[in-house]
């Protein structure tokens, strides 16, 4: 009787899931298709994993109810709290660079609205995703889990010491803005894994960092054209005239 | 009577607008505190605007209303207006960045402008009485007005420390309600109106109470996107003082998760010394160390600043001239220095760092500081990191990256003396390109054959440091730069003989667009064509100098197109520039006032206004745009003189002020022939200020407080009281009706709002003697347009 009842929780559960699933596709699908072929696709973003997922996962699930009109935009968005969600293209760019396997241990250090963990589990089996503010913690968490997310761990603490017990990591993302790379993170990168994080402000940031570890040595790729897209064609010219 | 709810009411006001503008700061973004304010202030001219539609149907409106008891009244609607304005406000959930993408935003910023125009609409109506219904007595009610307002804008130096800004806006707002007290008792009436002052008094007092605003008063609570608003959403963070005054209010925050180190080094692997932090209103944290006295700290040597201190060792004398931050003293103390020395411009700051650190500290500001010594120091270090997102400091004036600044920290510094400054790196190279700029033009005026060879600048992923050396850097040098940069992973950007393979090696960009800029630039000071090399740059990333101190201002209007195409066509973008969002304002502004003045002509000319209204109109545009420009050139010339821009902003109001209100008194004693006498003498004056006053506060900036003090008052009293003559003048003998005189208020009041926001473009763009030379522009217009041709009608007989 017990397994019974349990079985029936499940599958309610999964149902309205799916019910709710099908009931956001119908309104925002289109919204998400031209996300994808207008934002990403026009600017370079090709990694058919990342596009996909890009597709999938319901941005709006993850905006105040107040702006699901405008949760596909082209913008970042103000979520509460003085925290944002990123623009869908910086998501992207910032899942696509770290070029991700489905075998890949990723780290998230700044959950945020859980928007971007959504994304990074529908390209990998494991997803880790730390958040310090309780109450961004306790919403995203609630959204992950209602959504289905059951492959993003997600819990409340100090994201500068990483997440030691789940180490070493694939990738690492850092979502929350840092004035320095912290030294605990960078110990929890395997041997040529990739950490990667945005440079400037929320609302525009400037380009994006991609540090490389390789036998305890480090690169750092400054991805342009985040923000900036460097003077090319006429602006050039005419800035040389 | 008149004359005392006149006073009254304007020091309310001026401090009411003086205290919003501190909460705004703290509440919200510059930017949107400039823009509510600016247009709420244009509650004057509606008020003027009010009047002169109601001349149309109800004339002899200036006898009923100048009446005592309708007087009080207007003082009782403007307490409650600005207690329900500011307790409004401060529910309005307004959200700047939401502003472009909720539509509802627009209506909440709307309400929060016709807010907080009521009370100014008030205030504005009781000076348009008192000049329509006194007009032989305009100076008295105009130098009641001035005078109070003096009042206005320093009793928020005096009040702010004690009762802190919510307390303190809500007393600005309730004093007035005292003047009924004060009114004729033995009248059944007086009574009355003082009744209703007790009542309205007591409801109010309810009303705050009960509605909780008293409790959200005790603490501003800082924009939720601010660094404060955000360090407290960490578990066991607390703010453990808080202090308000002028200056800005200090909030001192106790968090385990405080963790500053900007340029440090992906190799450093230690641990970060604890840290605690003060926030200067709610943003711009200074962070502190809490070193061990008997272990030097390891993490300055693996950050990127530290560069300066290889070309120096075992310093003897280090300056620190700091603005946020908190890097500067472990790094001199990491370094060795033997005797470290503090400018820092917030007292309580000042206070805080030399207790914790031990180290003597001046509150000062630096440029001031360095005007009163002739110390000279192996190491200065300027620590502000300025900010992340271009654009976004673009209206502030700092002078501490002028080519003025540079040449004097250079005179400072030993034989051997480095500069070290360390600064965000952005993208497009801008604020780095800058400041190389500024530090090769000043050694090249200070006549130094070869300036680059004194430059060095590095990169790290997201911070960038200039060195500045006072002798050229040796090929030693060069390599112990070198070697630093290669076992830290940093990228040279430049120093003499800089190899193109070397920089951009650890931090690497699709091209090395900071090495380019660089050797470009070069290449053009080579070349002597660095003004063509700037012309030609997308953003504005020419050297500042003390007449136009704006280095976060980087926006070209003529280029706006291509830096739209460059941020990714993406809207939004632009309105992050301080600099945009001013010029949105004033197209605003602009809207408004001319509905303000067009509106009430269809009525006002039946008959009514005089035959040759125009002339009239533009004296007193003229003379309303000459007067907030003189005060705005003032504010800025003094921000240097002063060493601060609110101290600045209160000398010069209070001075300007109260001067003015003295020639509006001595205005009772002239009559229309000293009119022209008195704006050509002010012409004259300005002349001479414009020519002389930038070499005069250069020449006293090393004196004591007290006289570079009293210079600025004695500078301002001639101006100040010619100033207030061609208002009074003009209101007593060029208009002839009360109609008239509320249409003059009217557009002397739009003028001076379209005026402050045009002013602070005009300073960026153009400098802060082009402000001055506006000023003068206005008072001529003015001149002209009473001149009467010989034989000509008199106008205005």
């Amino acid at each position: 009787m017990k397994r019974i009842s349990i079985l029936w929780i499940i599958a309610f559960f999964f149902f309205s899931a799916v019910f709710a699933e099908a009931a956001d596709n119908g309104k925002y699908q289109k919204a998400r298709e031209e996300m994808v072929s207008k934002q990403l696709k026009a600017r370079g973003i090709d990694d058919p994993e990342v596009l996909k997922a890009m597709k999938t996962v319901h941005r709006h699930a993850f905006v105040p109810e107040s702006l699901h009109d405008r949760a596909y935009a082209d913008s970042p968005l103000p979520i509460g709290e003085g925290q944002t969600i990123s623009q869908p293209y910086i998501v992207a760019m910032m899942t696509a660079t770290l070029n991700l396997d489905r075998a890949d241990k990723v780290l998230e250090v700044g959950t945020g609205s859980g928007y971007q963990a959504a994304v990074l589990a529908k390209i990998v089996d494991e997803v880790y995703s730390i958040e310090i503010k309780e109450k961004l913690h306790e919403n995203a968490a609630e959204t992950l889990e209602s959504r289905g997310y059951t492959d993003v761990h997600t819990r409340q603490g100090d994201g500068y010491f990483g997440w030691p017990d789940a180490a070493p990591f694939d990738a690492i993302m850092i979502t929350a803005a840092v004035d320095h790379i912290p030294p605990p993170l960078l110990k929890q990168l395997k041997d040529g894994g990739k950490l990667i994080l945005p440079l400037g402000n929320p609302f525009s940031y400037q380009s994006l960092v991609l540090v490389t570890k390789r036998d305890d040595d480090y690169t750092v790729k400054q991805i342009t054209g985040v923000l900036f897209v460097p003077m090319t064609g006429r602006a050039l010219e005419k800035g040389e005239e | 009577m008149i004359y005392w709810v006149v006073f009254i009411l304007s020091a309310s006001s001026l401090a009411f607008e003086v205290l919003l503008a501190r909460i705004f700061s703290i509440s919200q973004w510059n930017h949107l505190s400039f823009m509510v304010i600016s247009l709420a202030l244009f509650g004057f001219g509606a008020s003027g605007t009010f009047l002169s539609l109601l001349d149309a149907g109800r004339p002899g409106w200036e006898q009923r209303f100048s009446r005592r008891s309708f007087l009080l009244k207007l003082v009782i609607f403007y307490s409650v207006s600005a207690v329900i304005a500011f307790g409004g406000l401060n529910r309005l959930p307004i959200d700047y960045f939401r502003l472009p993408l909720e539509p509802i935003q627009m209506l909440y910023l709307l309400m929060a402008y016709l807010l907080l125009s009521i009370p100014f609409f008030f205030t504005g109506m009781i000076m348009s009485i008192g000049f329509a219904a006194l007009p032989e007595k305009t100076g008295l009610v105009y130098c009641a007005s001035m005078t109070g307002s003096a009042l206005g804008a320093v009793l928020p130096a005096l009040g702010l420390g004690t009762l802190g800004e919510g307390y303190m806006v809500l007393s600005a707002a309730l004093i007035p309600l005292l003047l009924p007290l004060f009114g004729d008792l033995k009248r059944r009436e007086g009574v009355r109106t003082a009744l209703w002052a007790i009542v309205t008094f007591s409801v109010l007092s309810g009303g705050i109470y009960y509605s909780g605003l008293l409790d959200d008063l005790k603490w501003i609570r800082p924009s939720p996107y601010k660094a404060l608003s955000q360090v407290l959403q960490f578990p066991n963070t607390e703010v453990i003082e808080t202090r308000s005054g002028l200056r800005g209010r200090i909030d001192r925050v106790q968090s385990p998760y405080i963790r500053f180190a900007p340029g440090l080094s992906l190799k450093f692997t230690g641990t970060l010394p604890r840290q605690w932090a003060v926030y200067r209103d709610g943003d711009r944290p200074y962070v502190f160390y809490t070193l061990n006295p008997e272990d030097e700290p390891t993490f300055p040597r693996f950050s990127l600043p530290f560069a300066g201190y290889l070309l120096a060792q075992d310093p003897e004398a280090v300056l620190i001239i700091q603005e946020g931050g908190g890097v500067g003293v472990p790094f001199a103390l990491a370094a060795d220095a033997s005797r470290v020395t503090v400018v820092e411009p917030n007292p309580r700051i000042a206070d805080l760092v030399r207790t914790h650190y031990r180290v003597p500290v001046f509150h000062s500001e630096g440029r001031v500081f360095l005007g009163r010594t002739d110390r000279k120091f192996d190491v200065i270090q300027l620590e502000n990191w300025g900010t992340s997102l271009p654009g976004s400091a673009a209206l502030s004036q700092e002078h501490h990256f002028t080519i003025e600044a540079f040449t004097q920290y250079l005179t400072h510094l030993t034989e051997a003396g480095v500069l070290i400054l360390s600064r965000k790196l952005m993208l497009p190279p801008s604020d780095s390109v800058r400041m190389w700029a500024t530090a090769y033009e000043s050694l090249r005026r200070m006549g130094v054959e070869k300036p680059a060879d004194h430059l060095a600048l590095l990169r790290s992923w997201d911070t960038y440091t200039l060195i500045v050396t006072a002798g050229p850097l040796f090929q030693g040098d060069v390599a112990a730069l070198r070697t630093f940069a290669e076992e830290l992973n940093f990228d040279p950007v430049y120093f003499p003989g800089i190899d193109p393979k070397e920089v951009n090696r650890f931090n690497i960009y699709d091209e090395p667009f900071h090495y380019q800029r660089v050797q470009q630039l070069l290449a053009a000071y080579r070349s002597n064509s660095a003004e063509a090399f700037f012309e030609a740059q997308m953003l504005d990333v020419a050297p500042q100098s003390d007449h136009r101190p704006f280095p976060g201002r980087l926006v070209k209007w003529s280029r706006l197109d291509d830096l739209y195409r460059s941020l990714g066509s993406r809207v939004y973008t632009l309105l992050m520039s301080g600099e945009i969002v001013v010029g949105v304002v004033f197209l605003e502004a602009l809207v408004v006032a001319v509905l303000l003045l067009v509106l009430p002509i269809p009525f006002v000319t039946r008959g009514r206004l005089m035959s040759t209204p125009y002339r009239f109109v533009l004296y007193f545009l003229g003379i309303g745009a000459g007067y907030m420009f003189i005060e705005i050139y003032f504010i800025k010339s003094n921000i240097l003189l002063l060493g601060d821009p609110i101290i600045s902003f209160t000398v010069v109001l209070s001075g300007v002020l109260v001067f003015s209100g003295v020639g509006g008194y001595l205005s009772q004693y002239l009559d229309l022939s000293h009119l022209g006498y008195a704006l050509g003498l002010l012409c004259g004056m300005l002349v001479m200020i414009l020519i002389g006053y930038p070499v005069l506060v250069d020449g006293i900036l090393g004196m004591a407080p007290f006289f570079r003090y009293a210079v600025a008052y004695i500078v301002l009293l001639p101006v100040g009281v010619l100033m207030g003559l061609p208002f009074a003048l003009g209101m007593r003998f060029l208009l002839v009706s009360p109609v008239q005189r509320a249409y003059a208020w009217a557009a002397n009041g739009c003028a001076s709002v379209l005026t402050s926001i045009a002013a602070a473009q005009v300073a960026l763009s153009i400098g802060i003697p082009a402000v001055m030379i506006c000023a003068l522009a206005g008072y001529l217009l003015a001149l002209v347009s009473i001149y009467r041709p010989a034989g000509a009608k008199n106008a205005y007989s």
